[in-house]
């Protein structure tokens, strides 16, 4: 690679450093640090771009931009019929997990929208379901989770967690209960959607687990929890009871 | 969807994708109505993005598309072998003048550049995206992105060289030359 063909390349490098671990940049980069002139050129081109990306970040739109954009949202929104319409269209067959524990009340009313004060975390995970009509990426851990938990052949027992800290800092949904964080993160399984809450046993040291799997329902809504050795987990399932006993 | 999704899309992206589009429309107020437009398309058909969902990479390629609707788009592949001397083996940019820009300057100079090199530049400098998300983005080689980048960067030199002029003359326009270069 000559200079010209490193430059060329370190065009596309951003001056905030993103880039710093992307292959494509490594050997022009290199030869940055040693070509004295390529180094040069590369510290003024990025010294440039900065002031670029500065001057970039001090325009700001116009007052009462957002308000208009939330309220016309809020408009096309109320506008849109009810998002939760999917079809439960045959759900594959999911290996049941080996270890199911119980997390709180089973069977109590989990139809309430509005978590009670002293709610279980099914009846929270449930409630927090029901409000969801998207479905979005919050991170990298949470989409390589996702598309684990979506793999048709994958049991849930065989589902290693990845760090719980990690997947939270990196921007998985998080949702607060009792104080606590919980882990949201959605995936679907032949056309449908399901909803998995993950907390931490040392959060809640209180709630009783066992190695059975759990059951609670409200019309369609049903909700499966269990737990590892570190881990609470719930599954919920806008499509009914049937649709969450096929997956586990 | 829910508002309050909506509303943490809204918070987490609108400045950005102002920006886009200010960059795309070369107005303040065109800008505006095509960020509002977009979410307004997020909010009538987000819902349907059920896939390993990229909400930014979406807000931004829907508000390009939403640009580029109704107008006849000119594909322009330029490869390195494209590119004028200069912007092969592009010089080390001053930026001494460039740091003392009002950042309305340093913006107008952006859009003096030719929009097949405006829209990634622009994406590149909000470093939101990698140049493979830009390629993405727009529907071309990761090659094409690097040449558009720079030859975008030489068009902007260009553009913010003639600003710099415009500016002396307009705001220093008692000193002499010497005066203006040593201050």
């Amino acid at each position: 690679m000559n200079s010209q063909q490193a430059k060329f390349i370190l065009q596309g490098y951003r001056p905030d450093g993103a880039d710093a671990a992307d292959e494509t940049f490594a050997d022009a980069l290199a030869q940055a640090r040693q070509d004295a002139e390529l180094g040069q050129w590369l510290a003024k081109s990025t010294a440039f771009d900065r002031v670029v990306v500065a001057k970039l970040n001090d325009v700001r739109p116009p007052v009462g931009l957002r308000e208009a954009i939330l309220a016309g949202g809020r408009v096309t929104i109320a506008d849109q019929p009810p998002a939760a319409k999917l079809g439960w269209r045959g759900a594959a067959r999911w290996v049941v997990a080996a270890s199911v524990a119980l997390l709180g009340a089973v069977s109590v009313g989990l139809w309430s929208r509005r978590v009670p004060a002293n709610g279980t975390l099914p009846e929270f995970a449930l409630a927090d379901a029901r409000s969801l009509h998207g479905h979005l990426d919050f991170g990298p851990l949470s989409a390589e989770l996702q598309t684990k938990l979506s793999e048709p052949t994958m049991g849930l027992a065989r589902l290693r967690m990845p760090d719980y800290a990690a997947l939270r800092s990196t921007g998985c949904r998080t949702v607060k209960f009792q104080g606590r964080d919980v882990l949201e993160v959605c995936f679907k399984r032949d056309g449908v959607w399901f909803h998995c809450y993950i907390a931490r046993r040392e959060d809640f040291p209180t709630v009783a687990a066992a190695l059975t799997p759990s059951f609670a329902e409200h019309g369609k809504a049903s909700v499966a929890s269990w737990a590892d050795a570190a881990h609470l987990y719930v599954v919920v399932s806008k499509s009914g009871r049937a649709a969450l006993e096929k997956i586990l | 969807m829910s508002s309050e999704l909506f509303n943490q899309l809204v918070d987490a992206h609108y400045v950005p994708l102002f920006r886009f589009a200010l960059s795309l429309t070369k107005n303040s107020s065109d800008a505006g109505d095509l960020t509002q437009q977009t979410f307004f398309i997020w909010a009538k058909q987000g819902h349907a993005l059920r896939e390993t969902a990229k909400a930014k990479s979406w807000l931004f390629t829907t508000l390009y598309r939403e640009f580029l609707r109704g107008r006849r788009r000119s594909e322009r592949v330029t490869a390195l072998e494209d590119l004028s001397p200069a912007e092969a083996d592009p010089a080390a940019p001053e930026i001494d003048f460039v740091s003392g820009l009002d950042a309305n300057l340093v913006v107008e100079a952006l859009q003096e550049v030719e929009e097949t090199y405006r829209v990634p530049l622009t994406l590149f400098y909000l470093q939101d995206f990698s140049y493979k998300e830009i390629a993405e983005m727009l529907e071309v080689p990761i090659g094409t992105v690097m040449s558009r980048l720079s030859r975008g960067k030489a068009q902007l030199r260009a553009a913010l060289a003639r600003k710099e002029g415009g500016t002396r003359g307009k705001v220093v326009p008692f000193k002499n030359n010497s005066a203006r270069q040593s201050s």
